[in-house]
């Protein structure tokens, strides 16, 4: 059971299947695989189902773990100290390849759910994965705040509870997408878990894509900074010239 | 309406930016003033990040001085060649401007700067108008017939220097590294601070250069136009942080509150309103000094990096 611990633990930190050998099978699908975001739009949710093979033995329940992963984004937290008198950025610290969205969803708290270290080594802690992306050299007093700012902006979930059991071998969840997430693909993996232990585990991917004009500007903005200077000039320069005429002064 | 700002990545309401758009250019068509140095505090304060509020004001001044360039133009009420010179300067400031305000942008003290630019400029500016248009108004009070104030002789230190040249429309005679100097400090300033810099080109240029009254508007439109252009360009490029939808939902309040600015301008009286833009710009520059001063609610900030972080 302890070298199979260990080996369980080496690959779930690579992000490879939790489970050596399932023993349940999992299917994961969501209703959403490429959700449309539309800049004027308030969110929406992308509803993910899940169902386990076989039906579970007698005496025995499913728990389910999910978590969703974003595409990855660098940040950096400032403090603002006094100096000389004035308030201003002292300290900063980096964050490499951080989720820009990291939920949690389960069927009831972790602590329940979990027993011993694994929580921490399938990146179900979100206090551990922050101190881990913190890049070398930096401060660890800055994590709590970093989490603490991530949570606050909707980037960062947890919803114990978040996983609705709609029978005891399916289940299904509301992952929020809120308007500013980043474009990309969006990873969820589902963990089925009896006693403690990972029993099967499933995976669905969906889509996140800004539509409209507004993403066409920043889109120039990036490709062809040139260009969009340019066009921003002859729009300026247009729209002073228009109202000359239109008011004539 | 709520629209979103792709680049500022920013919901905020439509007629909010208009309105604020054709506030700023409403008092800035009755004093005949640019309007970004009021702009990019009220962006400052509502929200938009500071890089894009900057960049994006320098468009936004591009179109509020061209149809006044282009009217000073038909009237032949601007000097060229003078406006050439400050241009060239003007030019190498905004470069310089550009490349200090992406350094400090990536050492997180742009705030700082921007803080205490605003603070030191708009500080002095509304004290001096303050001043000035307190005694205006006491003077007129009495009745006494206002005092033609000589305009003290050029600096001798200007006239002294080398590369002289022949302004005719300005009918000057003098070096032109004066006129480069200037024109170099306004694009610094411009460049960093968002704004055109009129208020502080158009005193320059009568003071220091003794540029006659009846070209020095249509001269430092010029040079407005000109710098800001290739300050907006230089930003869309280096720290890509130009908004065009925020820009242009400014400009279009601004272009037409200036207009209605103007005509109200005639007939209101702009020497006492002049008491009451002192204090707006003392108010904007005290907003800024207990920013310095006082600890935020919240030390720590978030700022994602790669993306008009510069």
């Amino acid at each position: 059971m302890g070298i199979m611990m260990r080996f369980l633990s080496v690959v779930a930190l690579v992000l490879a299947p939790a489970v050596a050998q399932a023993q349940v099978d999992v299917v994961l699908t969501n209703s959403d695989p490429v959700v449309a975001v539309h800049s004027n739009f308030r969110g929406q949710a992308v509803t993910l189902f899940g169902a386990i093979e076989p039906l579970p033995a007698d005496g025995t329940n499913y728990s389910v773990v999910v978590t969703v992963q974003g595409p990855s984004t660098d940040w950096v937290v400032r403090e603002k100290e006094r100096r000389l008198g004035f308030i201003l950025n002292a300290a900063s610290t980096r964050y490499t390849n951080v989720p820009s969205y990291y939920g949690i969803f389960s069927t009831s708290p972790r602590d329940q759910i979990f027993r011993g270290g694994l929580r921490t080594r399938m990146r179900l802690d979100l206090s551990s994965l922050v101190a881990s992306l913190r890049e070398d050299g930096d401060a660890a007093d800055t994590d709590p705040e970093f989490l603490r700012l991530m949570l606050a902006s909707g980037r960062f979930s947890v919803a114990d509870r978040g996983v609705v059991m709609l029978s005891p071998a399916a289940f299904s969840l509301r992952v929020p997408v809120a308007s500013d997430a980043s474009n990309g693909l969006y990873l969820a993996r589902a963990f089925v878990i009896v006693d403690g232990e990972v029993v099967g585990e499933g995976t669905s991917r969906f889509t996140i894509r800004t539509q409209g004009f507004e993403r066409y500007v920043a889109e120039i903005a990036r490709s062809n900074p040139p260009l969009y200077g340019l066009a921003t000039l002859l729009i300026s320069l247009g729209t002073g010239w228009l109202g000359g005429v239109l008011f004539r002064r | 309406m709520p629209i979103y700002l792709p680049i500022a990545q920013l919901s905020v309401d439509l007629f909010f930016l208009i309105g604020i758009g054709a506030a700023i250019g409403f008092i800035s068509g009755i004093f005949g003033v640019g309007g970004g140095f009021l702009l990019t505090p009220m962006l400052l304060f509502s929200g938009v990040p500071s890089p894009v509020a900057v960049a994006s004001v320098t468009a936004q001044v591009v179109a509020s001085s061209t149809s006044g360039a282009l009217s000073y133009y038909r009237r032949g009420a601007m000097d060229l060649k003078l406006g050439g010179f400050l241009v060239l300067g003007g030019i190498f400031g905004s470069a310089l401007g550009v490349w200090i305000f992406g350094l400090l942008s990536a050492l997180g003290q742009l705030d700082l700067l921007l803080s205490l630019g605003y603070l030191l400029l708009l500080g002095s500016i509304g004290s001096l108008m303050l001043l000035e248009s307190v005694r205006a108004i006491l003077r007129s009070n009495q009745e006494k017939p206002a005092m033609r104030r000589r305009l003290p002789g050029r600096a001798p230190w200007v006239q002294r220097l080398p590369m002289r040249t022949r302004f005719r429309k300005s009918q000057l005679y003098i070096s032109v590294i004066p006129v480069i100097a200037i024109g170099f400090v306004i694009g610094i300033i411009g460049a960093l601070l968002g704004i055109g810099g009129g208020f502080v080109l158009v005193p320059a240029l009568v003071y220091i250069l003794r540029v006659p009254g009846k070209v020095v508007v249509g001269t430092s439109l010029v040079h407005l136009l000109a710098v800001m252009a290739v300050t907006c360009l230089l930003h869309a490029i280096q720290t890509q942080s130009v908004d065009t939808l925020l820009a242009f939902c400014l400009m279009v309040g601004s272009v037409a509150g200036a207009q209605f600015g103007a005509a109200a301008g005639q007939h209101l009286p702009a020497e006492r309103l002049r008491v009451l833009l002192a204090l707006l710009i003392l108010a904007i520059a005290i907003r800024f000094g207990v920013g310095l001063l006082v600890a935020p609610a919240d030390p720590f900030t978030l700022i994602q990096l790669g993306f008009g972080a510069g």
